[in-house]
């Protein structure tokens, strides 16, 4: 008798790569225009509307662009850590850390121009985010504290820091109803690109994936912070600090989020501290660097298609649909890619004909599975 | 202390959905299987249960509807994460924004209608007539009294029955507990079902008894609140109870303050229960590391794969 059986691939094919994701994104619109029907809505009307506000024309285009800036970013942040099997679930927190610090650096240096006062706002935001996922970082590497559950709880206590700060020390008298910080110093506005409404923050962004890149894929120390996230034992007996490396990850991963969050106050946050500034970006990075497989190259792109999402789905307001079906969109979309990529890491193979057990060599018996 | 026993019964009904949803994270959580999307489920929880609760009008339905919805949305997250071994934090996070998005789209037309249905406060003779105690929790509804028994129930069964045996050892060895003949996939997806029939009816509990009114988001992040409480609680299931009355009091504070226009930021009053949690989380750890009794069971977060069998 020969059968069928699924055996764990060791890597996943190019087909499963490639054709999988697209299935996966035409899967979650299926059935997002199954949900659309149910509820009466016209699906294509609602179809045309997220398109034309992202991918469809110039101006949705900025939008995707200006989305796409944070995104990538806190995917790219999360990503570092990832490499190292860290998990930092607490982009969110660490980008209003960022937005914190830099708000913080600008009250105190209005009296600069511009070009030094930005350079001295993102290496606030930075080192105040880095710190900030430090708090996590080095219970991590003392006693091994879990890093996940504490980066969730710090973002919780940092959003509600941020709008302590606006409703109180920083708040601006002259706003009525919402409450925001003061405002900037207007030399402290990223300048945008030509006559766009995109600042140059997505410059930045790239640059981050070009340098983080270079670091995780091209250089020694990259390499070896995924030996020692993956084999403790290997790590060990190459000399390599285990504990330093996580400080120096989730500093960087941190700091990188922290990029995200004065790029949000600096620009589309209208140059003032304000609640929703992070937007929910930190937990989707966490998304994006997974559904990326932490390729950087592929962060990219993962970033830029989400955004298109999220920008098409605000958009779906003007038409009366509820905007919520985009929630719904992307996580059936990322549903199937997860199912896919799971069944995608195994493959169905003939088993031999079964006249005798299957040999297994002696030494392997008795050896932990 | 008129204020106080206000606040602290108060507390105990704003506590009571965090128990429900606490306890069944704590069940999928002793499994070995973490979920972040107890919001998600809550929300899909309050959304079915206010459905049902408008076109009945009976406040049991909603329950039973708000735990059937949530309960389903638990299945989906055990079918990823146990069936086909997706990671269960990027999992967790995908169903908040599905229970986030669902709950919003089912509840478009549920927004301007309040539900006229009421849970009538019941007394329990002599045990309310104790001073401000009795006040606090003896004169309380029906499903705070049910949220109390349940809590006590699991911690039972889950520290003195076979089952509850069977759950704990399929959240610290899963290969143990196959050797030892525990069917450890059914025991995992019960277990998750049951966090989410738990989160939904906490859901419900909110929008049926508490706003009694559906708007988006309802649950504003009670479901993160109801992970920090196991944790808070050191994933025993007797710790819940003073956890979450802890947090809900610290709630029902910051509305009392509020209202009395005492002008200390809520913010910092609202970052007390994860506070809290963290630093019950260092001293834990720290006192009890590489001993055993410390709760956090040793498989959580990592899917089970059976070796070497067909």
């Amino acid at each position: 008798m020969r059968g069928w059986r699924l055996e764990k691939r060791t890597a996943p094919s190019l087909a499963s790569r490639v054709v999988q994701p697209i299935l996966a994104v035409i899967a979650g619109f299926v059935f997002g225009a199954i949900v659309l029907a149910i509820g009466g809505h016209d699906i294509g009307n609602a179809y045309k509307a997220m398109w034309e506000a992202s991918f469809g024309t110039g101006p949705g285009f900025e939008q995707v662009l200006i989305r796409a800036t944070p995104l990538l970013l806190c995917g790219l942040a999360v990503t570092v850590a990832l490499r190292m099997n860290i998990w930092n679930i607490g982009a969110e927190g660490q980008m209003a850390m960022g937005a914190i610090g830099a708000t913080f650096v600008a009250y105190h240096t209005t009296s600069l121009g511009s070009l030094p006062i930005l350079v001295a706002i993102f290496l606030g935001g930075a080192v105040a985010a880095g710190l900030w996922a430090l708090i996590a970082a080095i219970p991590r590497a003392l006693v091994g504290l879990n890093e996940i559950i504490v980066t969730l709880f710090l973002n919780y206590i940092a959003l509600l820091f941020l709008s302590a700060l606006i409703n109180g020390p920083w708040k601006d008298h002259a706003s009525i109803g919402q409450a925001y910080g003061r405002r900037l110093p207007t030399q402290a506005a990223l300048p945008l690109i030509g006559n766009t409404k995109v600042t140059i923050g997505i410059f930045i962004a790239l640059a981050a994936a070009i340098g983080i890149y270079w670091l995780l894929d091209r250089s020694r120390a990259g390499f070896s912070l995924q030996i020692a996230g993956g084999n403790v034992r290997a790590a060990r007996y190459l000399g390599l600090g285990i504990g330093r490396r996580i400080l120096f990850v989730l500093f960087l991963s941190g700091a990188v989020a922290g990029l995200a969050g004065v790029i949000q106050l600096t620009a589309s946050g209208g140059g003032r501290l304000q609640e929703g500034l992070t937007g929910g970006y930190g937990y989707i990075g966490i998304l994006v660097a997974f559904l990326a497989r932490t390729k950087v190259q592929a962060v990219v792109v993962v970033a830029l298609l989400y955004a298109a999402l999220l920008t098409g789905g605000t958009a779906l307001q003007s038409t009366g649909i509820p905007s919520s079906i985009a929630e719904i969109i992307q996580a059936s979309i990322i549903i199937f890619v997860l199912i896919g990529q799971a069944l995608g890491s195994y493959k169905l193979v003939r088993t031999a004909p079964a006249k005798s057990p299957p040999a297994r060599p002696a030494a392997a018996i008795g050896e932990a599975s | 202390m008129n204020f106080w026993v206000d606040a602290l019964s108060t507390g105990v009904v704003l506590g009571t959905p965090l128990a429900f949803a606490g306890l069944g994270e704590l069940i999928a959580e002793r499994a070995g299987v973490i979920n972040l999307g107890v919001e998600g489920m809550m929300l899909i929880g309050a959304v079915v249960g206010f459905a049902v609760g408008i076109h009945t009008g009976s406040i049991f339905w909603a329950m039973v509807a708000g735990g059937f919805a949530g309960g389903l949305l638990g299945l989906l997250h055990a079918a990823m994460t146990i069936g086909l071994k997706v990671n269960q934090i990027v999992m967790g996070l995908t169903l908040t924004i599905l229970g986030t998005g669902l709950s919003s789209y089912i509840g478009a037309s549920y927004g301007n209608e309040p539900f006229k249905g009421h849970l009538s406060k019941i007394d329990i003779p002599l045990l309310s007539k104790i001073p401000w105690i009795g006040e606090i929790l003896f004169e309380q509804d029906i499903m705070v009294y049910i949220a109390i028994v349940t809590v006590i129930a699991a911690a039972l069964i889950i520290n003195r029955t076979r089952h509850g045996l069977a759950l704990r050892g399929v959240g610290e060895a899963p290969a143990a507990a196959d050797a030892a003949g525990v069917p450890v996939f059914t025991v995992r997806y019960i277990a998750v079902w049951l966090g989410g029939v738990l989160a939904g009816i906490g859901g419900a509990y909110l929008s049926v008894v508490y706003t009694q009114s559906w708007s988006n988001e309802l649950t504003a992040g009670r479901g993160w609140i109801a992970i920090a409480l196991v944790i808070f609680a050191s994933w025993r299931p007797l710790l819940l109870l003073p956890g979450a009355l802890l947090f809900g009091f610290i709630e029902a504070l910051n509305f009392q303050l509020q209202a009395k226009g005492v002008s200390i930021p809520s913010q910092y009053l609202s970052m007390m229960p994860y506070v809290f949690t963290l630093v019950v989380l260092a001293i834990v750890w720290t006192r009890q590391r590489g001993r055993s009794g410390w709760g956090m069971p040793e498989s959580l977060g990592i899917a089970y794969e059976r070796e070497g069998r067909s």
